[in-house]
């Protein structure tokens, strides 16, 4: 499947097929064609970040989902997994949530408060700024986010 | 095993002087600077006006503030797959919960994942219960819709709340995905947490003091849902069987069986939320009166509602809910002339307006307007007489209006 994405993107809109008519001009495939981000409006893509514990674009769509949604918590070297992410309305982390996890950022907010207040998971860390998250994923062992490139 | 520690506990001081003297609050959670060890807490304070009836404290005149909700919780993997999970509570709402401090929950959670599309895992402690889509987190109004949940399915006034929320035991729960599709399952087998309303509740109120007894109680919930909760299904089923001892040789021992099946759907939108939930109690009592009937009751309670996210911050909430004591006498006539109290005793109709605004990070106010016709989830220790057919004319009203607001903030 392929989102050619803006940050002003529906993702109803995208996932209504509105795209496959329409050919994105430049696509920059992410790996495998997991997930395909065209630049349009902003030239730019956003990629999740795991400091010096090198690539995870091998990292699939469900693979994210379930590392953000916090139902993961192990990599599978058996490191543990610390996610860092920016505020709910940040530009970056909306841009995150539709173009690679595929939600709306209020779904995962519902999750991580639900987790959090039944006690039933560790919501990821909210740091403010986009290099908070590269220095917290960096300084980390086991840390991820995203960073735009 | 990551951050400086000196730097975490400074910010610990800092954060606690901070509240302590109300400058500062901290703007995300605490890191504790073990591992994922984090501190989060929130404080949300109420008030509820009403035109008739008293809802969370005296609320007719000038209002009730008698509406606090306080929590601090730690969580945190001491291994990777292992949870850790405490959350203390401070909760007011008049004479329905008469503000004391409790422990939350307190859970140990060990998740095994049998591939990557299947995970099993064993929760215990004191768990909070499964129960259709907002039990398990609802003291936190960061979860709530609104400043109330539907309150035919969320009591809040009625004796069964503590019951509702949470219960010392363990719980077993599976998760399978396929691509999109995910469907999970959980079951609770714990204690019942009972206090003498819950008892007064369960045993329909005509026992007097006394202890519950027996089998564990059993909480069950299946859910099917695609793209991480666009579309949400959930069937719980909650069976509750307990033998009631009077504290007083005067009363009746008795058994009461409790079953009660919900069935809960969403669907979510990126502006719009649809939520609806439909619940039938149904009760066997035995003992309890001299001559011990047998006493079958089943109630039915639901609700629709749509939440609109018209802008960043901001949501409007529409709900109509509803509540009927009997499933085969909804207007109540039946029961009221067998009990000599008035029909709106025996239904709620609740049709609620509200909106929401996050106006910073971390911060909330929230209001709405409820118009309701029926008194049947209004306290009885909020309202005394209400259940007297001799007073209860006097001191209620079937039609009346509650309008609510809650600030609240959290790290």
């Amino acid at each position: 499947m392929c989102l050619r994405s803006t940050a002003g993107d529906r993702l109803g809109a995208v996932n209504r097929g509105r795209l496959l008519g329409s050919l994105p001009l430049r696509v920059c495939c992410a790996v495998l064609g997991l997930w395909c981000l065209g630049a349009s409006a902003a030239d730019s893509r956003v990629v999740p970040y795991a400091g010096s514990r090198g690539s995870v674009t091998f990292l699939t769509r469900t693979e994210l989902r379930d590392i953000f949604f916090a139902r993961q918590t192990k990599w599978p070297n058996g490191d543990p997994i610390r996610v860092f992410v920016l505020p709910d309305r940040h530009p970056l982390h909306i841009r995150f949530s539709k173009e690679l996890l595929g939600v709306y950022p209020y779904q995962l907010r519902s999750t991580w408060d639900r987790i959090l207040y039944s006690g039933t998971g560790v919501p990821p860390t909210v740091v403010n700024t986009p290099q908070e998250v590269h220095e917290r994923v960096d300084e980390t062992p086991g840390g991820i986010g995203y960073a735009e490139e | 095993m990551m951050s400086t520690t000196p730097r975490s506990i400074a910010r610990v001081l800092g954060t606690i002087t901070g509240l302590l003297i109300g400058l500062a609050p901290p703007a995300h959670a605490i890191d504790l600077g073990f591992r994922d060890f984090q501190m989060h807490g929130f404080a949300s304070q109420g008030y509820t006006y009403t035109s008739a009836n008293d809802f969370f404290g005296n609320s007719q005149g000038a209002g009730s503030l008698e509406f606090t909700e306080l929590g601090l919780n730690v969580l945190g993997h001491p291994l990777p797959n292992l949870l850790f999970a405490v959350q203390g509570l401070y909760r007011d709402t008049g004479g329905s919960d008469e503000g004391d401090f409790r422990l939350d929950y307190a859970n140990l959670d060990l998740s095994l994942p049998v591939s990557d599309d299947l995970t099993f895992g064993v929760r215990g402690g004191r768990v909070k219960n499964p129960f259709g889509f907002y039990n398990e987190a609802r003291d936190a109004i960061w979860t709530r819709p609104g400043v109330l949940l539907p309150q035919s399915i969320y009591f809040d006034s009625l004796g069964l709340r503590a019951s509702e929320l949470a219960s010392d035991g363990g719980l077993l729960y599976g998760r399978y995905r396929f691509g999109d599709h995910a469907f999970t399952t959980e079951l609770t087998i714990s204690e019942l947490i009972t206090d003498p309303t819950t008892v007064d509740f369960i045993t329909g109120f005509v026992a007097g003091p006394g202890t519950l007894s027996g089998r564990p109680l059993l909480v069950g919930r299946a859910g099917y849902e695609w793209q991480e909760g666009r579309f949400r299904l959930l069937f719980t089923v909650v069976d509750v069987d307990q033998d009631f001892e009077p504290s007083s040789p005067k009363g009746s021992p008795g058994n009461a069986k409790i079953f009660a099946p919900l069935v809960s759907a969403q669907v979510n939108l990126e502006d719009w939320s649809f939520t609806g939930e439909y619940l039938r109690i149904s009760s066997d009592r035995s003992g309890f009166t001299p001559g011990g009937v047998l006493l079958e009751q089943t109630s039915e309670s639901y609700y629709l509602q749509a939440q609109y996210r018209f802008a960043p911050r901001w949501s409007a909430l529409a709900r109509y809910d509803a509540l009927f004591a009997n499933s085969d006498d909804h207007d109540g006539s039946a029961t009221a002339r067998a009990t000599g109290l008035p029909r709106h005793r025996f239904y709620a109709k609740d049709l609620t307006v509200g909106l929401r605004w996050e106006f910073l990070d971390d911060w909330l106010v929230a209001a709405e307007y409820h118009n309701v016709d029926g008194t049947a989830w209004l306290s009885p220790v909020d309202n005394p007489g209400i259940n007297n057919p001799a007073l209860v004319r006097e001191v209620s009203d079937g039609h009346w209006d509650l309008f609510a607001l809650m600030f609240s903030y959290r790290f």
